[in-house]
């Protein structure tokens, strides 16, 4: 093969090459610039600084708005007043007073007195040689 | 002698590549647009006479033209085209295997029935006979046509030195950059080519 017929069988194929090229229809036309626009929008994302990427902050926030949440719901409930009131070193004696001198805690301390009394029938009866009678 | 004297308040500083200004973004999105756009149709065809699937053509297309702007948009312009091939060569690569190992398994399959139109084919089976009363346009689609039967016959690394050559015009050294050979298997793979094709399509063209 000569270098002139080859050189005229490579600008033929080129030329036929382009021909299909420019005849490519509108749909993949189409398709080929969203491809582009979307390859173009990755590389300015990918060259900002990664301190302004999205995609950095975003578990950041997520994580650092859920613990903010969880202070609040803490400090807002009584437990946590509770807490909070014992962590100052001042334990509110105030209110077991109060729960002390309430009506029904007569009740409450007589019922405990009855457990008592049950607690310890019933370690006897389950102690062998020990007289239940009492 | 203060506490935390030793310490060098520079750690505190940002020490990695400065922050690319709008403009300089601006300036580097266009130049990148304007790269892909004037790539990107060729590269689709190479990537359909390669495939033989407009669908699969541009999935390739589209992956290289994602992982050039994600992972080498940083290089000089100069060594995108190359790049962009490699990587699109890579993709096409890739499928082809996936392919040959799908219809590997298929065949193992007792029901699995074979797909016409993944059969090995002669290349110039289904090429119609040009008429000599067909117009001009269609001439040159046939034309093109055994062309691109003929280089799907041909071994993948004589049809990439020949598509990036010849379509897409590049040298030597950004040929074999884009194929990840030597200069001199660039040269041999297409003298190969254009050898092969002349000799199948010689006599009609």
């Amino acid at each position: 093969m000569d270098d002139n017929s080859r050189e005229s069988f490579e600008e033929r194929s080129r030329a036929l090459f382009q021909d299909s090229v420019e005849g490519l229809d509108f749909a993949l036309r189409s398709r080929l610039t969203q491809a582009r626009h979307a390859a173009v929008e990755a590389a300015s994302i990918r060259r900002r600084p990664w301190f302004f990427r999205i995609g950095v902050w975003t578990p950041t926030a997520g994580v650092t708005a859920a613990a903010i949440l969880g202070v609040f719901l803490w400090v807002g409930s009584p437990l946590g007043q509770h807490a909070v009131t014992v962590a100052d070193g001042q334990p509110n004696l105030e209110d077991l007073d109060i729960v002390a001198s309430s009506e029904g805690s007569g009740d409450a301390m007589d019922m405990l007195q009855d457990d008592v009394d049950f607690y310890d029938w019933a370690n006897k009866a389950a102690t062998p040689g020990s007289s239940t009678s009492s | 002698m203060p506490p935390f004297d030793t310490l060098n308040p520079a750690w505190m500083v940002w020490d990695g590549p400065a922050p690319a200004p709008e403009e300089a973004v601006l300036e580097y999105t266009r130049e990148l647009e304007k790269f892909l756009a004037e790539v990107e149709r060729r590269a689709f065809r190479m990537a359909q006479v390669a495939l033989r699937d407009p669908d699969d053509a541009m999935d390739v297309v589209q992956d290289a033209m994602l992982k050039l702007a994600r992972n080498y948009a940083s290089r000089p312009s100069a060594e995108w085209r190359p790049l962009f091939y490699r990587i699109m060569e890579n993709g096409i690569r890739d499928l082809q295997r996936r392919r040959s190992v799908r219809k590997r398994f298929m065949t193992w399959l007792p029901s699995a029935k074979q797909d016409p139109d993944n059969e090995a084919q002669d290349p110039l089976e289904n090429v119609a006979d040009a008429s000599p009363a067909v117009p001009e346009v269609l001439m040159r689609d046939q034309a093109m046509l055994k062309l691109e039967t003929s280089l799907q016959a041909l071994p993948a690394r004589q049809r990439q030195a020949f598509m990036l050559r010849n379509f897409e015009g590049l040298d030597v050294a950004d040929t074999a950059t884009a194929m990840g050979c030597s200069q001199g298997s660039v040269k041999t793979h297409y003298s190969r080519a254009v050898h092969t094709l002349r000799d199948q399509l010689g006599e009609v063209w």
